[in-house]
């Protein structure tokens, strides 16, 4: 056990240098004035001031949040029933329809939504489809453009999570539930989706966070027409070049989220104890 | 019409194939009022499967099965009137205790005080009051277990259906449930269907046994009906513990076995029918060599507890030694290196003398030549033997075209029998040699012995009716090296378990008693 720990060190000194080393310059960045130096500097908290007494920015937090619930909302809505449907099939079927679902995701996320561009442009499949109706729409560079991009990119994830819940379920409780009177809606509402529960909330996680901090779909798709907190501190980094500023967003974001999981992890438990 | 008024339960030729298998072949079983049946069998007999067609989880292939005169083959689990403890108790691990007792009446709508009501009342049934509250997932098996019952009882079904339930607890607990299922099932008064492997079980539990044996009834009756008067050989070895011998009608009321003819009970077989005898163990009493009906050997004495159990071998088995020779792996090299022949000494009958060709001399010695560097083999084209007609020790040289020889020796011998006339039979075999990798290679080596040593055994009155042998060596086959092992091929015999109170010695000679009506004859089983 001791050599095996031994085995470990590489890793996490690596793990410091890349992960840890990087969060900590961040957190330190926020809190200082002007300039990158890490030997001459000034404390100072300005750069959260300023982020809380902009109004603009304010909106784009909110706006962020916002479209993070939304895509994780669509996400349950459509994942929860392909999971399902999913986990009704046999083993070796299950193995095929998890893998297809997880195929797109070999491919990277950044070409895949270069894609969506095509098929939402003006002349796309998309627009042109609903002009031989008479409607004549565009969707590229708006709301909708970059929440069909989320829910498109983060949906995998809600689907596995759900499918592992669902495909871990002791059988016989189904056969249980059966044997005590309750009919195929019965069952799902008592016993099904309560303890599908984990793989939902795990699924919530894994779509929200992401959704929340994302840049390059709401660049590529909202064609900086939706700007997002993402593309915000982007922005301060590479364009304007006030790393302090961005590290104060950045960090600000990691706090809300924080809170978030404080918060799902808290209801968790009084599920738990409730019972 | 009449007849059938309490009949709760009819399965009608229920037949249930899985991919083409066919796992129940035609069950007709009929299931009263207020009983406690068990269905009986090892793994695989279909009694589960069984259980499974009557709670609504599977469908017959074929057949009906008819509950309160109705066939209830379309109707959904979930509305059918009956439910079930399952095998590993499937409680709701979201839920207290009290809300999976309660889940059934929740499904039916009933107003919260009557389920309250009824909530508690189970609980003070299975003896759990105080525990409501309680997260299922932390009570302990037998807790879990009797929560599983509660929850199928409160629903008050006419028939309550268990599979396998105490197979997850440990000895004690099960013992204790066993007891408590018992009584639970006198209290509710309704009929319980318990499914088990455990013969035990049954017989504590049971009003009616159901023995099941690849997908058939093998015999249905009271636990007492199936101990003393089992059908075949199949429910007696699976029932309790017995002697079970095979015999031959005479007429009615005798049966002769070991060559002697015992009065019994028994009518209605044809004359000279072969049939299969069953004494029980605790039937049959030890007296003196006098008094016995038959005599024999006391060969073990097991104390058990309340009882000691001895085997008396009335009919001796049949033994014959032979010795095993193992030589080191043996081959000549040729001079110039590209020629290896080797071969085994052997021992030769003197009745086979007379039809022994070269062919058979060089199997008999398993002789070989080959080329060591490209491992194919060549022909032995020379076999020169000075063999004879007569018992003696020969030579024998096998040689190649190139004159690559070896010699070896073959000594020929009268053919060893070992006669056990009280027994009616005889085994023969022979000395043999071997060398240590063909022993190591060996992936049976019980088989390869008697194939080497040409082990048989037969009838003295029909020698064609060959006997089984068993084989006795001292030698692990991974480790041996050279030297010379004995090697024991044996029969059985007859040997007799009996449990008795009173202990006798090894080793005495001893007569058996037992009345005629504890001689059990049963139809021979055709498999």
């Amino acid at each position: 056990m001791k050599k095996f720990q031994q085995l470990a060190i590489p890793y996490i000194v690596w793990a410091c240098i890349m992960l840890l080393l990087p969060m900590l310059l961040i957190a330190f960045y926020s809190v200082i004035q002007q300039g990158n130096s890490i030997v001459h500097f000034k404390l100072t908290l300005d750069n959260y001031v300023r982020f809380f007494t902009d109004k603009d920015f304010l909106l784009i937090l909110w706006r962020s949040l916002w479209i993070a619930i939304k895509t994780t909302i669509i996400c349950l809505l459509i994942g929860y029933p392909i999971a399902y449907f999913i986990s009704k099939n046999s083993p070796k079927i299950q193995q095929i329809l998890v893998l297809a679902i997880t195929l797109p995701t070999w491919i990277n996320m950044l070409v895949r939504t270069y894609a969506w561009i095509g098929i939402l442009s003006s002349d796309g499949i998309i627009s042109s489809f609903l002009g031989l109706f008479g409607i004549h729409t565009e969707l590229l560079y708006t709301e909708a453009a970059v929440l069909i991009g989320m829910v498109y990119n983060f949906l995998p994830f809600m689907i596995l999570q759900i499918n592992t819940a669902l495909t871990k379920m002791d059988r016989s409780l189904l056969d249980a539930a059966q044997d005590l009177g309750a009919n195929k809606f019965q069952t799902f509402w008592k016993v099904i989706f309560p303890l599908s529960l984990p793989g939902v909330v795990s699924g919530i996680t894994l779509v929200f966070l992401p959704a929340v901090s994302s840049f390059f779909i709401p660049k590529l798709l909202g064609g900086g027409q939706f700007f997002l907190i993402g593309n915000v501190i982007e922005n301060q980094f590479i364009t304007v070049g006030e790393w302090n500023f961005g590290s104060a967003i950045s960090m600000i974001m990691a706090m809300i989220m924080m809170l978030l999981m404080m918060l799902v992890r808290k209801l968790e438990e009084r599920n738990k104890e409730e019972k | 019409m009449e007849q059938e008024k309490n009949k709760l339960i009819q399965f009608r030729h229920i037949v249930k194939e899985f991919d083409g298998q066919v796992v129940l072949k035609g069950i007709d079983l009929d299931i009263y009022e207020n009983e406690f049946v068990t269905l009986l069998g090892p793994s695989g007999c279909g009694k589960t499967t069984l259980l499974r067609i009557l709670g609504g989880f599977l469908e017959p292939s074929e057949g009906q099965v008819i509950l309160n005169g109705e066939d209830i083959c379309e109707v959904p689990a979930y509305k059918r009137e009956l439910n079930t403890v399952f095998q590993k108790y499937a409680l709701f691990p979201h839920m207290n205790v009290y809300d999976n007792i309660a889940f059934g009446l929740k499904i039916k709508k009933m107003s919260k005080d009557v389920i309250d009501q009824k909530v508690m009342k189970m609980l003070k049934l299975i003896g759990l009051e105080g525990f409501e509250n309680k997260d299922v997932t932390l009570l302990s098996g037998g807790q879990q277990q009797r929560v599983a019952i509660a929850r199928a009882l409160v629903n008050e079904p006419s028939v309550l259906l268990l599979d396998e339930p105490l197979s997850a607890l440990d000895l004690k607990l099960r013992k204790e449930m066993q007891y408590e299922l018992k009584k639970i099932q006198q209290e509710v008064g309704i009929t319980f269907i318990f499914v088990t492997h455990d013969q035990e079980e049954a017989l504590t539990m049971s009003d009616k046994i159901v023995i099941m044996k690849d997908g058939e009834i093998q015999q249905v009756g009271s636990p007492e009906d199936i101990y003393n008067e089992p059908v075949n050989q199949y429910v007696a070895k699976f029932i309790g513990e017995s002697n079970i011998i095979p015999a031959r009608m005479i007429c009615d009321k005798k049966v002769r076995f070991d060559d002697i003819t015992f009065d019994c009970v028994d009518v209605g077989y044809k004359e000279n029918e072969p049939v299969d005898v069953v004494i029980r163990p605790e039937d049959i009493d030890i007296v003196d060599v006098k008094d016995g009906k038959m005599t024999g050997e006391v060969e073990s004495v097991l104390f058990k507890g309340v009882h000691y159990e001895i085997m008396v071998e009335t009919v001796p088995g049949t033994h014959v030694t032979v010795n095993m020779h193992v030589n080191k792996n043996y081959a000549i090299t040729s001079e110039d290196g590209k020629e290896k022949i080797s071969a085994n000494d052997f021992y030769l009958d003197l009745e086979d003398m007379k039809d022994i060709d070269d062919k058979e001399i060089i199997a008999r010695a398993d002789a070989q030549a080959w080329n060591p560097e490209t491992d194919e083999f060549i022909s032995i084209h020379d076999i020169d033997t000075d063999l004879k007609q007569e018992v003696g020790e020969y030579t024998v040289t096998f040689s190649t075209n190139n004159k690559t020889s070896i010699t070896r020796k073959i000594w020929v011998v009268d053919q060893r029998v070992v006669e056990n006339k009280k027994a009616n039979e005889a085994v023969s075999a022979f000395n043999f040699f071997k060398t240590v990798d063909e022993i190591k290679e060996s992936m049976a080596i019980d088989t390869d012995l008697k194939t080497w040593a040409n082990a048989q055994g037969w009838k003295l009155d029909d020698e064609n009716e060959t006997v089984d042998l068993d084989v006795d060596y001292d030698f692990d086959p991974e480790t041996i090296t050279e030297g010379v092992y004995k090697v024991t091929f044996w029969t059985t015999g007859r040997e007799f378990k009996i449990h008795t109170t009173d202990y006798v010695e090894e080793g005495k000679e001893v007569g058996l008693t037992f009345f005629a009506e504890d001689i059990h004859v049963m139809e021979k089983m055709g498999f």
